[in-house]
């Protein structure tokens, strides 16, 4: 198929249909309703499920139901409407449920306004349910990464039948550019093991958070966190720029880290041995590859759009193998330029090479 | 080489359309290119703005401070955008609508009368598609063959019967000012 120029939310509800999307339950809010728009006007023609619910907490507890029959469904939203839905994931967490949840991000915290940020980092890969549980988190940086990964989205939530999170930003939902529309690659993951669809002809069968038997407790937390090692083992994803020789390692996610290319190339011309490191999944973490690269680097810098989140896991990461800074010139509405992160690096630099 | 062109001017001026019809030329000649609209609480007379970035590697960056091609088709849009443009960049403006003043002595101004001539064309809607022809004259890597072919691709088949129209429009605004010196 040849390429087309998509918008970055239209880009994710076809890729969703493509993926075998079955239900959809959601709520508009911009930036991120021309999802919910697209998939009212093919899911009905297509014979599939659309409901546009009354709430968030609705939609999200409407997917937890229907995923809870094996089927696949979605809801998509943005930052203070995700918030709403933390309850419900914690519980997806614990149920096992293959939910699959965009996220394309505007600014908080609260209301905040419509324009981009990366500011729910914590609240996605952390999470704002509670108890012990991780949610497994894509964040696509290009319109086609927006249709990869939201195949692998669907794939990665069945497969390890765990919620899992498409991270996106509100421009990358709002933009258009040249993508290809590949077919959907992974193979389809049998549910009937453990699926709700009517006990004819064999038991019953519970999916249920609750465990009042203390041991069983234990072993159940236990359990998850077995599936999230294997996660973590299995499913690392991350692109990395210009590192070979870098050292001067940046680390950014999401479609700022297209600026921050840029700015590599830029530095490179200026002779500073600049390079990039952009997670693609936010957890698991590329915690081991960028503990590699903190050995040979004079300096780590984590530029994002929030008050510095990833910056967290980015130290974790180094733990004190070298200097960590933090590069955030806003936190929120216009992404850093290229102009100004070349200008942050040469600074930083600058005094790194005076101590020496 | 990168470039990056803002369309701005009232709702409902067809300028997020231009933006797309641009950006799809570009892409049609197999060039990385992005379209970013502005989005922000806006009612109906409010003004509207997309910017698209063509590059020949990887777009550097999809919202740009500065540019090198302003299109406005209102004074508001020119007032916002005037400053906006790069030293040696260029500005084209809807004279019909926009005062032919030149704040600037660093930049290059094209003033051509685009509402009057989609009048006199009898269709005041193609204005964008004028402004794209003008754009065609002062833009060195665009020209009005890419353009008229992205407006047949992103015309749909129920509006193939605008297609001729188009193509007037398109042509009207290459021809009203000389191709620019390099």
């Amino acid at each position: 198929m040849a390429k087309e120029l998509i918008k970055g939310n239209f880009a994710i509800a076809q890729a969703a249909l493509n993926a075998g999307l079955q239900c959809y339950f959601g709520y508009p809010i911009t930036p991120q309703t021309e999802i919910g728009e697209f998939l009212s006007l093919k899911m009905p023609q297509m014979g599939l499920g659309y409901v546009s619910a009354e709430s968030e907490v609705a939609a999200i507890n409407m997917v937890l139901g229907a995923c809870s029959t094996g089927a696949k469904a979605m809801t998509t939203s943005s930052s203070c409407a995700v918030a709403l839905m933390q309850e419900a994931l914690a519980y997806a967490a614990s149920d096992e449920l293959p939910i699959v949840l965009v996220n394309v991000m505007r600014a908080g915290p609260g209301l905040g306004s419509i324009y981009p940020a990366q500011g729910d980092y914590y609240q996605t890969v952390y999470g704002g349910g509670n108890g012990d549980y991780r949610m497994v988190v894509y964040a696509p940086s290009t319109v086609q990464e927006c249709i990869e990964l939201t195949y692998k989205t669907f794939y990665t939530a069945h497969k390890y039948r765990t919620p899992v999170t498409l991270l996106a930003d509100g421009l990358l939902g709002q933009m258009m550019e040249p993508a290809e529309f590949t077919p959907y690659p992974y193979p389809e993951v049998d549910s009937s093991s453990w699926a709700l669809t009517g006990a004819k002809d064999r038991g019953g069968r519970t999916i249920c958070s609750y465990g009042p038997d203390e041991q069983k407790q234990i072993k159940h937390v236990f359990s998850l966190f077995e599936k999230y090692k294997l996660i973590s083992e299995r499913e690392v994803m991350y692109e990395e720029y210009m590192t070979n020789d870098a050292d001067f390692l940046m680390v950014g996610f999401g479609s700022l880290a297209r600026n921050i290319k840029a700015a590599v190339r830029k530095l490179r011309e200026q002779g500073i041995k600049a390079g990039m490191l952009r997670p693609i999944t936010l957890f698991p973490f590329p915690e081991k590859r960028i503990s590699e690269l903190a050995s040979q680097c004079r300096e780590v810098m984590t530029v994002e759009m929030n008050m510095g989140q990833m910056y967290t896991d980015v130290r974790l990461a180094v733990n004190g193998k070298t200097k960590t800074s933090l590069l955030n010139i806003r936190p929120v509405g216009e992404w850093m330029s290229v102009e100004e992160i070349v200008d942050a690096v040469i600074n930083s630099t600058e005094k790194v090479y005076a101590s020496i | 080489m990168e470039e990056n062109f803002i369309f701005a001017g009232f709702g409902g001026q067809g300028i997020l359309l231009a933006g797309k019809i641009l950006a799809n030329a570009f892409m049609l000649e197999g060039k990385n290119v992005t379209w970013y609209p502005c989005y922000g609480a806006e009612m109906r007379g409010g003004t509207v703005n997309c910017e698209i970035v063509v590059s020949n590697d990887e777009v550097s960056s999809v919202h740009k401070k500065d540019t090198d091609f302003a299109i406005v088709l209102n004074q508001l849009s020119f007032d916002k955008f005037v400053s906006r443009v790069k030293a040696g960049g260029t500005i084209i403006a809807n004279s019909s609508l926009v005062k032919t003043l030149k704040p600037r002595s660093d930049i290059k101004y094209i003033f051509a009368p685009i509402t009057e001539i989609a009048q006199k064309l009898g269709e005041l809607k193609t204005a964008n598609i004028i402004s794209l022809g003008v754009l065609a004259s002062a833009c060195h890597q665009l020209t009005t063959d890419s353009l008229y072919k992205a407006i047949d691709y992103v015309l749909p088949a129920h509006r193939k019967n605008l297609l001729q129209l188009n193509l007037e429009a398109l042509n009207l605004g290459f021809g009203l000012v000389a191709p620019q010196a390099v």
